[in-house]
């Protein structure tokens, strides 16, 4: 990321802990040694499932929610025992709602008041952001009379006008019909980009993360499985969930076995074929992870596996098109492997099917511990 | 014919839910009704089911006037979103429940029961109740007891709705596969418009209370009858740009002329609107006759694409979808977008009807 450089650390995060405990309740431990860097201007997803603990994280950065251990620092200051109006974040949470009794304009200028601006630049300020999110048409009407998806839209609205150090947002985009959103998450992150503005975000969403963020923080059991960009969550997932999370459809996994065979690599699955990879096509990291261990879990996405030429045979179970992409499903070594291809492919249900992948697509885990052994397109 | 709808219509307080909607499906048809919310679909479903009467028209089932027939006497199976399970029953006496014991006897009817929950793979969990069952299972459960009677007819009102996205994923695969095993007629109601392309052999596009297209799914997305249509199907969706092509087929973008070819000279004059999917169009550093001018403002990266919002110097925003491949190699910036004219819709801008496409459709 050449844009972040020179960028100084903006947020760190020092092993912060959550643990809710309620009488007659069984203790629950949401978030768990936490440590995390962010650069000046950097997009930050927090993305996991319900209960991985993203937004117990952002409400502890908020203030929202009180912090059982850890620190937290912010533009160079402390600020876990702060109030939230005190820690210099904007931030769009739901609950955290509209003002009832103001018009949307009022509850967006309301944000730009400790500013101070000349009263005709606020009123500029609030209606290009009004513009960005597509809700100038509403500025004078009361959030009870908005839908779900504009008052959503006024709220990132309020947040999104004012400066702060960092903006903190709560499933920003999840109420939006899909015609606008790849357009609006194109203007926000234009915006953010723009502005040089520090961003994180929560959303169980991959899509959305892709779409807008710098690094995604991958979360699950309260526990930061991988911070990374979405390319190498994608090259390099560091563990078979990652691996499973990130990427639609999920990753084909498969039992297999690992020998050295001469200069090149014979891959044996479970109930199934044995592929002999020529040395040239095998990864140094996946060549010096042989040595070591034979058993291992087998990963290759979808958009890795080769259709209609190969010398893996698979018969055919589905073959949808869905007007940009194929999705083939297919029985392979005992198992479903599934294909997906820009390419319109002619193949039935009950037919047989090539198929291959190429060893710098495969990514090796421990069958065990999940841990990520080696992958296809890393340096050794 | 198994089904077929003739004008039916329906409304609610004085407002068409339903519009002299008309539609057949023959013995084994999977068709997928789809559209935007409040269009009508459930009512639709609930027409043929048995549970709302129309004001007007026909229900025919097997050539039989079945419009003002009781549910149970029309052989239809029904699952929906909410899977409806009876929550003290076990799951087996749920799938079981949708059959009489009078009419079949104990045995045949476990033996029925025993058949559909082995093909959908939840033989396993008969014995708990419904809330020991996972989502997946539910759903399951909810659809084999819509099975097990050999329904003629078939209505899934959205079932995958509620189940989480691997699962909803991994049943797209295989629902169309199960379902055409048993031979039933299917209408399958869902807001997803991937789901709906996948599951269907038709999609029927329902739009306040009409329907405005049925088709093959690729017919759908290549050829749509209208802008309305173009505009349902495709992440990221269509780019449309309001155009008025000239007699040689030229149409006025950002300030460039850019030929589209002669099929489109035929509405030549007519204001018109035209769809070019984020697929269809490129991005470069280098303008040439066929090029417009943008300003690159934000890449967002999808799953196996790159989506690039550009924009135009009077404001208008486009989508553009690029290999993953290409991911990062555009800068942000001024730049120049070209589409592939070939991959062109072209709809009547008064009345959205489509009335010239490029070549490739």
């Amino acid at each position: 990321m050449s844009k972040f450089v020179t960028a100084a650390d903006v947020l760190v995060i020092d092993k912060l802990n959550k643990v809710y405990g309620r009488p007659d309740k069984p203790i629950v431990h949401a978030v768990k040694d936490l440590s995390m860097t962010i650069r000046k201007g950097e997009i930050i997803a927090l993305l996991g499932s319900s209960g991985c603990g993203k937004t117990s994280t952002l409400r502890m950065i908020a203030g929202l929610e009180s912090v059982s251990s850890g620190s937290i620092q912010l533009a160079g200051n402390r600020i876990e025992a702060l109030p939230p109006s005190k820690r210099g974040v904007a931030m769009a949470f739901e609950g955290y709602s509209l003002y009832p009794p103001l018009t949307v304009r009022d509850n967006i200028a309301f944000a730009l008041k400790a500013q101070k601006l000349a009263a005709s630049d606020a009123s500029k300020r609030v209606i290009e952001t009004a513009r960005l999110v597509d809700i100038e048409g509403v500025l004078d009407r009361y959030p009870s009379s908005i839908s779900g998806g504009q008052q959503q839209r006024a709220s990132l609205a309020r947040a999104l006008v004012r400066k702060a150090d960092l903006y903190l947002l709560d499933e920003p985009m999840g109420q939006l019909e899909p015609q606008l959103r790849a357009v609006l998450r194109g203007r926000i992150k234009s915006l953010l980009n723009d502005n040089a503005m520090t961003a994180i975000f929560v959303t169980h969403d991959q899509t959305e993360a892709n779409a807008l963020a710098d690094r995604i923080a991958v979360m699950e059991g309260g526990v930061l499985q991988q911070f990374a960009s979405q390319k190498d969550l994608k090259i390099k997932p560091s563990n078979l969930f990652v691996a499973t999370f990130i990427g639609e459809p999920p990753m084909n996994v498969f039992d297999a076995s690992l020998t050295r065979s001469g200069e090149g690599v014979s891959l044996a699955l479970q109930d199934g074929p044995s592929i002999s990879l020529p040395a040239g096509e095998v990864s140094p990291a996946v060549l010096n992870a042989i040595g070591s261990r034979h058993t291992i879990t087998l990963g290759i996405r979808p958009q890795n596996v080769e259709v209609a030429h190969g010398g893996l045979k698979g018969i055919v179970t589905s073959n949808q098109w869905l007007g940009d992409q194929s999705h083939i499903a297919a029985e392979f070594a005992g198992k479903t492997i599934v294909a997906v291809t820009s390419a319109r492919v002619a193949a039935r249900p009950g037919a047989e099917m090539p198929l291959s992948f190429s060893a710098a697509d495969m990514h090796l885990f421990d069958s065990e511990t999940g841990a990520a052994i080696a992958h296809g397109r890393e340096a050794a | 014919m198994a089904l077929r709808l003739q004008a039916l219509s329906k409304s609610y307080g004085g407002k068409t839910v339903i519009d002299a909607l008309s539609l057949e499906a023959t013995s084994g048809d999977i068709v997928t009704v789809f559209g935007p919310s409040g269009g009508g679909k459930t009512v639709l479903l609930r027409l043929i089911a048995g549970i709302e009467v129309p004001e007007s028209g026909q229900v025919l089932i097997d050539g039989t006037d079945m419009t003002y027939a009781t549910p149970d006497a029309r052989g239809i199976g029904m699952a929906f979103q909410n899977y409806a399970l009876f929550p003290h029953m076990s799951a087996y006496d749920n799938v079981a429940s949708a059959l009489t014991p009078r009419k079949l006897g104990e045995s045949e009817i476990r033996s029925r029961v025993n058949h559909i929950v082995r093909l959908l793979k939840i033989d396993h969990v008969m014995g708990h109740k419904p809330r020991e069952l996972s989502n997946g299972q539910k759903q399951r459960t909810a659809l084999a007891r819509a099975l097990v009677g050999a329904p003629k007819i078939l209505l899934l009102d959205d079932p995958l709705r509620n189940v989480d996205a691997k699962l909803r994923y991994e049943m797209r695969l295989e629902l169309p596969v199960l379902l055409r095993k048993f031979g039933s007629t299917v209408l399958y109601v869902t807001q997803d418009y991937k789901e709906a392309m996948a599951i269907g052999n038709r999609i029927a596009v329902l739009i306040a209370g009409r329907i405005v297209q049925v088709a093959t799914p690729s017919e759908i997305y290549d050829r749509p009858a209208t802008v309305e249509v173009a505009r349902l199907f495709g992440d990221p969706g269509i780019n449309l740009f309001d155009v008025t092509p000239d007699t040689d087929g030229r149409v006025a973008i950002a300030n460039a002329q850019l030929s589209i070819g002669a099929e489109f000279a035929s509405a030549a004059g007519v204001p018109c609107v035209l769809g070019i999917r984020p697929d269809a169009i490129t991005v470069s550093q280098t303008a040439n006759g066929a090029t417009f001018p943008v300003d690159v403002v934000a890449e967002t990266p999808l799953n196996d694409r790159s989506v690039l919002l550009l924009r135009t110097a009077d404001g208008k925003e486009v989508l553009a979808a690029l290999p993953a491949s290409a991911a990062g190699t555009t800068p942000i910036g001024a730049a120049h977008a070209a589409f592939a004219s070939a991959s062109a819709l072209m709809f009547d801008r008064a009345s959205g009807l489509s009335i010239a496409r490029g070549a490739r459709p």
